[in-house]
């Protein structure tokens, strides 16, 4: 008996001719048409947050770099894999590092689950930074997107708090240490805080604190494992998720790109052009994770030990800067305040700088002043990680990264602090000079000569210095760069281009300004000097 | 262009995550479960060659279950100690599952599980593996189930120091066979006098730390600054311990006796280094493993009751006369620690004034090293008995001892007070101990 002939056509024809899918797929036959490519886009859900046609320059790769696309992809791997990983995961003090062995030793594709989790977790932190260096930029969170910037500052403060929350959930001595140095500067919050500025307005004690609360208790324990792990589960991710859609739908409706379209410039279809780019996107970075994954193991210490404090004890690696601010200021600075601060003036960028200039293209002549400023800030707080992270052994005190930790390094000198008047007149003068001068000099400085003087005058001073108060010259050296950069970024700058602005405005942003420079004036006079605080008010725990 | 991305991308994630099974499937205890089905396979086929008619079927039985052996991870459990030991996914022989007479007869299987009375005394299935060897239970790697890796701080003991778990629940260790190096270790222990430095679960000397849980202590609590080549895997207690045994303790925590480790030198007080006397001098590396092995079995980890051994009731010593019952008090308190065994050298006191020191090279660590505590059968004979008995009472406070260097460290060492320890008639028989080995001088002057 002859078989049956076999025909592909037919059988395409039969199957693309079914009710079954043509209701699956409402725009079936595929026609490479205006029309059709449109309609790829419209008709289907997953794609019709994009709109049918785009600027050709956003287009390019070196235009988003794929950033946003890319945090959103790690942040879905992240979720994939989370809920794998739950499956496997008990969130007890008896039990969690035990299930951790047990992913790496007994559960198929479990250590591999973990590893992605851990190394998607570490790339999205990066990722969403870089998204926002990018979006400031190319200007794009200039109006009509000055919501959706403030919605993404947001987002990446969530995304630091859900790597935070899941930082603790192996158990480990990495895990319990760096959630208790984290913790810890919640207890220094302003009158919040039992160890902050005016703990005894509202009766703080260590036992109902704003990080009591946080914790669950008094120390990380029991309780912090499993309010860690519902956070970083379900109450986040929800939050997180939401506010994605809320980004997502921002981006759409305040126009897809800010990228601007040149005279006579036709835009081009989204189908095939931005979705395979964001596909090759998507797929590099899978690849690369996978690729970690089966290479690189993500750390796994001891088991938690709540009496061994390892020493250095070190926060994550995206709050080792905060925590290497804690050698200059008090706690409640570096991890209250100086954060708030972070996050408040990120917010307030795109109502600060209503610039029209650099919507949509990178330009640095443009806008010098927001570029230089905005720049300076990442830089300062990556080198602090950068600090942190490798340069800090035993005790916190400095270690190259060549030199071994068990090699013993002599205590550092003793600190002094200024007077109480000294410090309130040091103070002032700062804020005075800092918010007047470059307002009231309307001048054109020329900043050779400035800076000439500037420099000269503090050679003149390191002179004296370290031939009269017998101070090393590295040490002479670094206060005077920090002043340096103080002035040319904290006067010079402001100076220049933003004495004009109108007064709201000006005062805000060199208000912010100088709390920036502020920060590197302190780590001058602790380096250089051994000041310990410029404002001391022991009876408040307020010191600065 | 973005076709070709497109496909080289995808491709690669194929690729990785088929790499990414492949590297999980492929585990280390599978081969060793292999090796083990061939060799018993071979063995049997190779009986059931040369086997008779009525062996036949119970060894073709074995062959077919041999055959049928799956290779899987296996796990020995203790619920009631917590322990959960994957050993047996590699060392299949001694699996009572797999193997119910627990003994592998594959001399060249590495894994040859030895038929000795205690795996029969401790069945696997109520104290699991890691309980008495220690290691990583849950590892299925060899590197990591041996604990040979950083963060992990119980290594798999072996010979001898294996008997150290032996002492962690039998009180009565030193009446059950195998424990003889922990028996010896113990004995040595009371003879070189350590009681008389370190206390015991709170009874014993006030010189040096409690001992009664050494074996828990954390290695990240231990300073490795000085212990040379020591690879960071192999930082485990034992090895702490055992280098107080075989290396000099000035060397291995070396202190700060020139004062040196602070910003501001006038600020600096001198530190002295490890008072621990250098026993390595006349232990055998033979006598530090066995002390080693006994102090692994001094942990103050929380076992069920049914676990523990009391041990058994000794009946009180008796004594031909007084200088007897005096020595017995000297080793019960471990004067020998400092004095030396029978009081006959005075063991190192760094920065004491001592013999020999060279008073020209006073800021030398060699020289204040020559820093000793009394020798008893030299000064005893000085001491008149109620002197002596005052002397016992009070002690002498670190601030007291003569200093060879004047700006140098404290010396560590001192005698402390015995006024709660020492009584009646113990004190008094060691008062005539003591005075029965003061060396008589040839003339009174």
């Amino acid at each position: 008996m002859a078989l049956p002939e076999i025909s592909l056509d037919k059988i395409e024809k039969e199957v693309t001719n079914s009710q079954i899918w043509k209701s699956m797929f409402r725009n079936w036959p595929w026609q490479d048409t205006a029309r059709h490519r449109a309609r790829h886009i419209v008709d289907n859900v997953w794609l019709h947050l994009h709109p049918a046609k785009i600027q050709p320059r956003a287009l390019r790769w070196t235009f988003t770099w794929g950033l946003g696309g890319i945090s959103f992809l790690l942040f879905l791997i992240l979720t994939i894999s989370g809920v794998l990983l739950m499956f496997y995961y008990r969130p007890t003090v008896e039990l969690a590092y035990q299930d951790m062995k047990d992913l790496e030793f007994a559960v198929s594709f479990g250590i591999f689950l973990r590893n992605m989790h851990r190394w998607c977790a570490h790339a999205m932190v990066t990722v969403v930074m870089l998204h926002m260096i990018r979006v400031f930029l190319t200007g794009s969170y200039k109006k009509p997107r000055e919501f959706n910037w403030a919605v993404g500052v947001i987002l990446l403060k969530l995304t630091l708090f859900l790597s935070f929350t899941g930082y603790l959930l192996p158990w480990d001595q990495l895990a319990i240490w760096a959630v208790t140095v984290g913790t810890n500067m919640a207890g220094a919050t302003p009158v919040l805080g039992n160890e902050g500025p005016f703990a005894n307005l509202l009766g703080m004690t260590i036992s109902n604190d704003v990080r009591f609360v946080l914790l669950g208790g008094t120390t990380v324990g029991a309780n912090t494992l499993l309010r860690f792990y519902v956070m970083h589960c379900v109450a986040v991710p929800l939050i997180t998720g939401a506010l994605i859609i809320l980004h997502f739908w921002r981006i759409r409706k305040d126009t897809f790109s800010a990228a601007p379209l040149a005279k006579n410039e036709e835009k081009a279809d989204v189908w095939p052009n931005l979705v395979v780019r964001e596909y090759i996107a998507a797929a590099a970075v899978t690849a690369f994770i996978f690729f970690l994954s089966v290479y690189a193991n993500a750390p796994l210490e001891e088991i938690a030990n709540p009496n061994v404090t390892p020493n250095p004890s070190k926060a994550p690696w995206y709050f080792v800067g905060l925590q290497e601010l804690l050698v200059y200021f008090d706690p409640w600075i570096a991890g209250v305040l100086l954060p708030g601060i972070i996050i408040g003036g990120l917010c307030a960028i795109p109502y600060l700088d209503t610039s029209k200039k650099g919507i949509g293209y990178y330009t640095w002549s443009e806008r010098p002043f927001a570029n230089a400023q905005f720049m300076f800030g990442i830089a300062f707080w990556f080198i602090l990680i950068t600090i942190g992270y490798f340069f800090r052994g035993p005790n916190y005190f400095w270690y190259w990264p060549w030199e071994s930790w068990l090699v013993h390094k002599p205590v550092s000198a003793p600190t002094w602090s200024f007077s109480l008047p000294v410090g309130v007149t040091l103070l002032a003068a700062y804020g005075a000079l800092g918010m007047t001068l470059p307002r009231l000099i309307k001048s054109e400085i020329c900043w050779r000569k400035a800076s000439g003087a500037f420099l000269g005058l503090f050679a003149l001073v390191g002179l004296w210095m370290k031939f009269g108060g017998d101070i090393s010259t590295w040490r002479v050296v670094t206060v005077g760069v920090l002043l340096y950069l103080t002035f040319l970024f904290g006067f010079l700058y402001p100076q220049r281009y933003i004495r004009d602005l109108d007064l709201p405005r000006y005062t805000i942003t060199q208000a912010l300004v100088l709390m920036q420079m502020g920060v590197l004036v302190k780590m001058g006079l602790r380096l250089g000097l051994d000041v310990k605080y410029i404002l001391e008010l022991p009876q408040f725990n307020l010191n600065i | 262009m973005h076709r070709k991305l497109f496909y080289l991308f995808n491709f690669l994630v194929l690729g990785l995550f088929v790499a990414a099974g492949v590297v999980d499937n492929h585990r280390e205890w599978k081969g060793y479960q292999k090796q083990y089905k061939r060799m018993e396979i071979s063995r049997l086929e190779g009986e059931l060659a040369s086997a008779d008619a009525e062996q036949k079927p119970s060894l073709e039985l074995a062959l077919k279950t041999a055959k049928a052996m799956p290779i899987r991870l296996r796990q020995a459990m203790s619920p009631d100690l917590n322990r959960y030991d994957r050993c047996v996914s590699c060392h299949l022989g001694i699996d009572p599952e797999t193997n119910p007479a627990q003994v592998n007869a594959y001399a060249e299987h590495p894994f040859k599980a030895g038929d000795i009375p205690e795996h029969k005394a401790h069945p696997a299935n109520k104290f699991a593996c890691t309980s008495c060897h220690q290691g990583q239970g849950l590892a299925t790697t060899m590197e990591d189930a041996h604990g040979l890796v950083k963060h992990w701080e119980e290594p798999l003991l072996r010979d001898p120091y294996i008997q150290g778990s032996c002492v962690r629940c039998h009180g009565n260790f030193e009446e059950i066979r195998g424990t003889e190096q922990a028996k010896r270790g113990k004995a040595l222990f009371a003879k070189i006098g350590c009681i008389g430095c370190h206390s015991m679960k709170g009874s014993g000397g006030e010189v040096s730390v409690d001992l009664g849980d050494i074996a828990d202590k954390p290695a990240s609590r231990i300073d490795w600054s000085n212990t040379g080549p020591l690879p960071p895997h192999q930082r485990n207690i034992l090895n702490w311990i055992e280098m107080h045994l075989t290396k000099d303790t000035i060397e291995l925590i070396p202190g700060d006796p020139h004062g040196h480790s602070c910003a501001h030198l006038a600020e600096c007080e001198p530190v002295a280094p490890s008072g621990m006397p250098p026993f390595y001098e006349e232990l055998s590396y033979e006598d530090a493993q066995a002390l080693t092995t006994y102090m692994l079995g001094m942990t103050d980890k929380k076992l069920p009751k049914e676990f523990k051994v009391p041990a058994s009731a000794k009946p009180e010593p008796r004594y031909a006369d007084s200088i007897e019952h005096g020595k017995a008090v000297f080793t019960k308190f471990g004067c020998a620690g400092c004095h030396g065994e029978g009081g006959a050298s005075g063991r190192r006191n760094f920065n004491a004034l001592g013999e020999g020191q060279d008073k020209t090279r006073i800021h030398e660590v060699s020289e204040m090293a020559k820093g000793r505590e009394p020798t008893l059968t030299k000064v005893v004979g000085t001491y008149s008995r109620d002197e002596l008995r005052k002397k016992l009472h009070d002690g002498v406070a670190p601030s007291s001892i003569v200093k060879f260097n004047p700006d140098g460290p404290t010396p560590p060492l001192f005698m402390p007070s015995w006024k709660t320890k020492i009584k009646g008639q113990e004190m008094e028989a060691l008062l005539d101990y003591l005075f029965s080995i003061a060396e008589k001088s040839g003339e009174e002057w």
